[in-house]
């Protein structure tokens, strides 16, 4: 099980959280993040253009705009969930980590309790909640201890 | 599972050969050849900056390489060789491998063999080996055909590519 990063971007494509969530996990400086939450953006909806069938209305089960929810590579899987409002979170993991769709929704479960919740949070600014990460970590140690049921 | 369209593009981003199956035809409106040609262009640009993103999140000690993409409306399966050669398969979401579609690994790598095969066994032999091509010599414009010296009509690459394709369980 590695999990290697997450990182949440905003509607307009600013990145307002990133954290790694192993030792395996490449280090990247801060600008390399800015860079790489917009380049995803961007390549999520592009995904969803290029490809020769579209969705009804370009909006996916969920009621979202579609684009990009997965991306598997050599050594890397990559999932992506994104919500009404724009907000997207992705993971990224090592080859047979399992369970990253409910790892996601769970996410978000903490991103709406925590981030949200918090007065003095503002929408799409970067988050700095401590509640928030701590209860990240927590979920990522309880799902590599095996100790994590789906919903 | 059913497979929409396949691409090849060459390095600087041409298009080499380029097929639309014909089960989206229904359900599309006919798109005219500038839009094609642009839609062309934009996935290979994604495939180049996807490869890049994945390449900087990868951990060290493992090669980066984009296999699939999956959007809500199909999955994008590429395989690059190492002279920049980039094939690009888009299918459906979902796997039919028999009854058993439990083998979701093992459903992901086949296509990049399917694809390694259709690159080492059908292109090289039956387009590059071929006494007329040269590279840098095919061009396609926005229908799918070949202007410029070497025509892919020439060799029988198409055919084969159709029969292989038809011979995977995958395909419908």
């Amino acid at each position: 099980m590695g999990f290697l990063h997450l990182f949440i971007v905003n509607k307009s494509g600013g990145l307002i959280l990133h954290r790694p969530l192993g030792q395996s996990a490449p280090r990247i400086g801060t600008n390399e993040w800015l860079r790489i939450g917009s380049t995803f953006h961007s390549l999520h909806a592009i995904a969803a253009e290029a490809s020769p069938v579209k969705l009804p209305g370009n909006k996916n089960s969920a009621g979202a705009d579609d684009g990009i929810e997965e991306i598997r590579g050599g050594g890397l899987i990559l999932k992506c969930l994104q919500t009404r409002t724009g907000v997207k979170f992705v993971i990224t993991a090592e080859p047979g980590t399992s369970d990253l769709d409910a790892v996601l929704r769970e996410i978000y479960v903490l991103y709406s309790d925590c981030a949200l919740k918090d007065p003095f949070y503002e929408l799409e600014m970067p988050i700095r909640c401590e509640l928030f990460t701590n209860a990240i970590d927590n979920l990522i140690e309880k799902v590599e201890s095996g100790g994590f049921k789906t919903r | 599972m059913t497979v929409h369209a396949f691409h090849i593009f060459d390095r600087k981003g041409k298009t080499l050969f380029t097929k639309r199956y014909s089960s989206i035809v229904k359900n599309q409106p006919v798109q005219d050849a500038e839009l094609l040609s642009e839609q062309r262009k934009l996935i290979f640009g994604m495939l180049f900056s996807l490869r890049e993103l994945v390449g900087s999140l990868t951990p060290e000690g493992e090669s980066p390489a984009l296999h699939s993409v999956r959007t809500g409306a199909g999955t994008l399966h590429c395989y690059e060789t190492i002279s920049g050669l980039r094939m690009a398969l888009y299918t459906n979401n979902n796997p039919n491998m028999g009854s058993n579609a439990r083998n979701l690994d093992t459903s992901k790598t086949s296509f990049q063999n399917a694809l390694k095969h259709i690159y080492s066994e059908l292109w090289v032999d039956c387009v590059v080996r071929s006494p007329l091509y040269r590279p840098g010599d095919i061009q396609v414009d926005g229908n799918g055909n070949d202007v410029g010296r070497f025509d892919i009509r020439s060799t029988n690459f198409e055919k084969k590519l159709d029969a292989y394709l038809a011979s995977m369980p995958w395909f419908r």
